[in-house]
């Protein structure tokens, strides 16, 4: 029996493909894929906006638990106040600027 | 963005825009869209008519191809130039074909079981017109072992060197030949026997 020659054949195919088949498909996968790009935004965003929340939060947090080391190193700190023998000490201690700025205060807040 | 120096103008005067400026429109969220019309207008035969090889039937290839262009959106990111950018896709969508036999093999049956059931399917969605032995040379090939069946395919068809099928495929140049070396007994052998 004659062996068949393969590589003497034709390369075409006996289906055919459904005119505008591609062109068709393109659009709904392009569609299909701007639809998860919009998903994948709003994904984004909601952490975004979740970490956001989380700093903003710890921030807070942060301010509640350490008031008065914000202040910075001029505000005297409970130690040093509570070692003065009496409020007189205290006033001794004070510069002039500052007994002038507690004058101004204290008329200020009528004491 | 600029399209890369390689890109150029084909016999029909359309662009035809080289792989590395589809693999980095691809890679760029802005792009993307165009990156996967890019690639539907080079690849999107080819890509067709390699998956209906595989899975004979217009329907099944169409949801096929469908899922291999999300999958490329999807896994964008894993694409690495090393690698021709048409072999990835062509990989891509032998995967999904494979997927897709799978699916209709179930869990009792092996992709490989599905021969006979491809055979006939053939016949059916074959043109009216189309040339006896062509219907006969989709027939030996459907009942080829899955292996035999996409290393021929690639080969006869899209040309590619056993390289090229082995970025593809994964197994090794030696087997690969050894696979289009059985593929090709075994046509030989259907056709004959078959032919008028």
């Amino acid at each position: 029996m004659k062996e068949f020659d393969l590589e003497g054949l034709s390369r075409e195919m006996p289906y055919k493909m459904p005119e505008h088949f591609l062109d068709d498909l393109t659009e709904r996968v392009v569609s299909k894929i701007s639809v998860e790009q919009q998903k994948r935004h709003k994904k984004e965003r909601r952490i975004y906006v979740l970490f956001a929340s989380a700093a903003s939060a710890a921030a807070v947090a942060l301010l509640l638990i350490h008031p008065f080391k914000v202040g910075g190193p001029n505000i005297p700190d409970y130690e040093s106040i509570s070692q003065c023998a009496s409020i007189d000490e205290v006033f001794q201690s004070m510069s002039t600027d500052e007994l002038g700025v507690y004058s101004m205060m204290s008329n200020y807040y009528g004491n | 963005m600029k399209r890369d120096r390689s890109d150029s103008m084909n016999s029909q005067g359309s662009l035809s825009v080289s792989d590395e400026s589809i693999a980095r429109l691809l890679c760029d969220d802005n792009h993307v869209e165009e990156a996967v019309r890019l690639i539907m207008k080079k690849y999107g035969e080819p890509l067709y008519w390699h998956i209906r090889r595989m899975v004979v039937a217009h329907d099944d290839a169409e949801d096929a191809l469908q899922e291999t262009m999300i999958n490329v959106y999807k896994y964008r990111s894993t694409y690495s130039n090393e690698f021709p950018l048409s072999s990835w896709l062509y990989k891509i969508a032998t995967n999904e074909s494979l997927k897709l036999l799978k699916n209709r093999a179930g869990y009792s049956m092996s992709v490989d079981d599905l021969g006979d059931s491809l055979k006939d399917s053939v016949r059916a969605e074959a043109s009216p017109d189309a040339d006896e032995t062509l219907i006969l040379l989709q027939e030996a090939i459907a009942l080829l072992p899955t292996k035999q069946k996409m290393v021929f395919n690639l080969r006869y068809y899209e040309d590619k060197s056993y390289e090229e099928i082995h970025q593809i495929v994964g197994d090794s140049v030696n087997t690969l030949k050894t696979n289009y070396h059985y593929a090709v007994q075994k046509i030989k052998e259907y056709i004959t026997e078959h032919e008028l």
